[in-house]
């Protein structure tokens, strides 16, 4: 079967399980914005996958064992205008709680953690670092006029 | 854990590793799946002996759900190094379980990715390396294509038709002429009202909009002939030795 095709075969009793090869959906794992029970994972997926699509999905091309799947359709706001006052349009996108099976649980990570950037000697960012340094060092006034600015004569 | 082991080193971005999958360096020691296992030796060994080998990181993850996220390493990052994207002329050298376990690396690339560029917008921060995106897709888009190619190709050979799903030259209400495709139906098409209601032929009634039609047409190819023989003859006037391309 073809990737992106707009129609499906017809179905009808007694015809072969529909394979599809190479599909052409991609799952986006989101962080919930409510609490969510341990067991559940949050996915954006495309409008055209079902819930036996993701379970399918899930378990084949990541071994995710997976429970129950329930999806719902978010629509994306029509409210905001832009600089012509016309209405912009935020895309509508399909959202799926997958709960995993076996009693699995699932936490979403921190994939931004604060790494402390200490470059190391001779290197680029070092010396760029450096030169900042410097250069608001000079910026800075004259410690001894104790806070007082340049407008002040004297 | 051969596999791993020797993808360990393949991470840097020697441009010797020509047969070597150029996706994003984290890829190689994250998907230890089954897929993975299966590649024959060859497009992993490297060719010769890399001084620089990246810290193997030996914990596989068995979960299926962090390959939705980048290697621990890199998370926090500014700038994640990755290689180029794949060309269709290397994919053709490609066999075609290598295009389709291909397909299934890049498309879980791209999934992780998604999900990064999400999570970033959540966290307000800027993506690591947002080209990567780019660069899978036009990968998959190129890998499609190859395949694509081999099937016409092996199509023609087998039954003579180049086109997988028939179709036919016909004539709409507007007189115009497209390609239909046929479409499957439960049903006969003098048993399909609606498709009945659709008629493929031109009524009488339109031949006079199709001769305004092609007046219009007729004459908007006329003025845009004339306006550049225009600008190109007062070109030439202020320019005499200027060299006219023959378009």
């Amino acid at each position: 079967m073809p990737v992106s095709r707009l129609l499906y075969p017809l179905y009808q009793l007694g015809n072969p399980q529909l394979r599809i090869f190479r599909p052409n959906w991609f799952l986006t794992l989101v962080r919930p914005g409510t609490e969510q029970p341990p067991d559940t994972v949050q996915f954006r997926i495309p409008m055209e996958m079902t819930k036996c699509d993701i379970k399918n999905y899930l378990e084949n091309i990541y071994n995710v064992p997976v429970g129950a799947v329930r999806t719902r359709i978010q629509m994306g706001s029509n409210k905001k205008r832009n600089h012509r006052n016309q209405k912009i349009k935020q895309p509508d996108y399909k959202v799926a709680y997958v709960q995993l099976a076996q009693g699995q649980t699932f936490n979403f990570p921190d994939i931004f953690p604060e790494k402390d950037k200490t470059p190391e000697e001779g290197s680029m960012e070092d010396m760029e670092q450096k030169f900042m340094e410097d250069e608001r060092q000079r910026q800075k006034l004259d410690p001894r006029r104790g806070g007082v600015t340049e407008w002040f004569g004297l | 854990m051969a596999a791993s082991s020797s993808a360990g080193r393949i991470l840097t971005l020697c441009k010797q590793f020509q047969n070597v999958f150029r996706i994003s360096s984290a890829i190689n020691t994250h998907y230890c799946t089954a897929s993975l296992t299966k590649y024959q030796p060859r497009l992993y060994s490297p060719v010769s002996a890399v001084s620089q080998c990246r810290a193997l990181h030996t914990t596989v993850s068995r979960r299926g759900l962090d390959q939705f996220f980048d290697h621990p390493e890199n998370w926090g990052e500014t700038n994640v190094k990755s290689g180029a994207p794949w060309t269709a002329k290397q994919l053709r050298t490609k066999s075609n379980e290598d295009l389709h376990k291909l397909w299934y690396v890049l498309l879980k690339e791209k999934n992780m990715l998604l999900t990064l560029e999400q999570e970033a917008k959540r966290q307000r921060l800027q993506m690591p390396s947002p080209e990567r995106l780019k660069k899978v897709s036009r990968s998959m888009v190129r890998v499609e294509t190859v395949v694509k190619e081999r099937e016409t190709a092996l199509r023609l050979l087998q039954t003579g038709q180049e086109k997988g799903r028939p179709g036919a030259w016909r004539r709409n209400m507007f007189g115009y002429a497209y390609w239909y495709r046929y479409k499957e139906y439960a049903i006969p098409w003098y048993m399909n009202k609606r498709y009945k209601r659709k008629r493929f032929f031109t009524p009488k009634f339109v031949q006079p909009h199709i001769r305004l039609r092609l007046e219009k047409h007729l004459r908007e190819k006329a003025r845009s002939a004339t306006l550049q023989r225009g600008t190109r003859s007062k070109l030439k006037e202020k320019f005499p030795q200027m060299k006219v391309s023959a378009s």
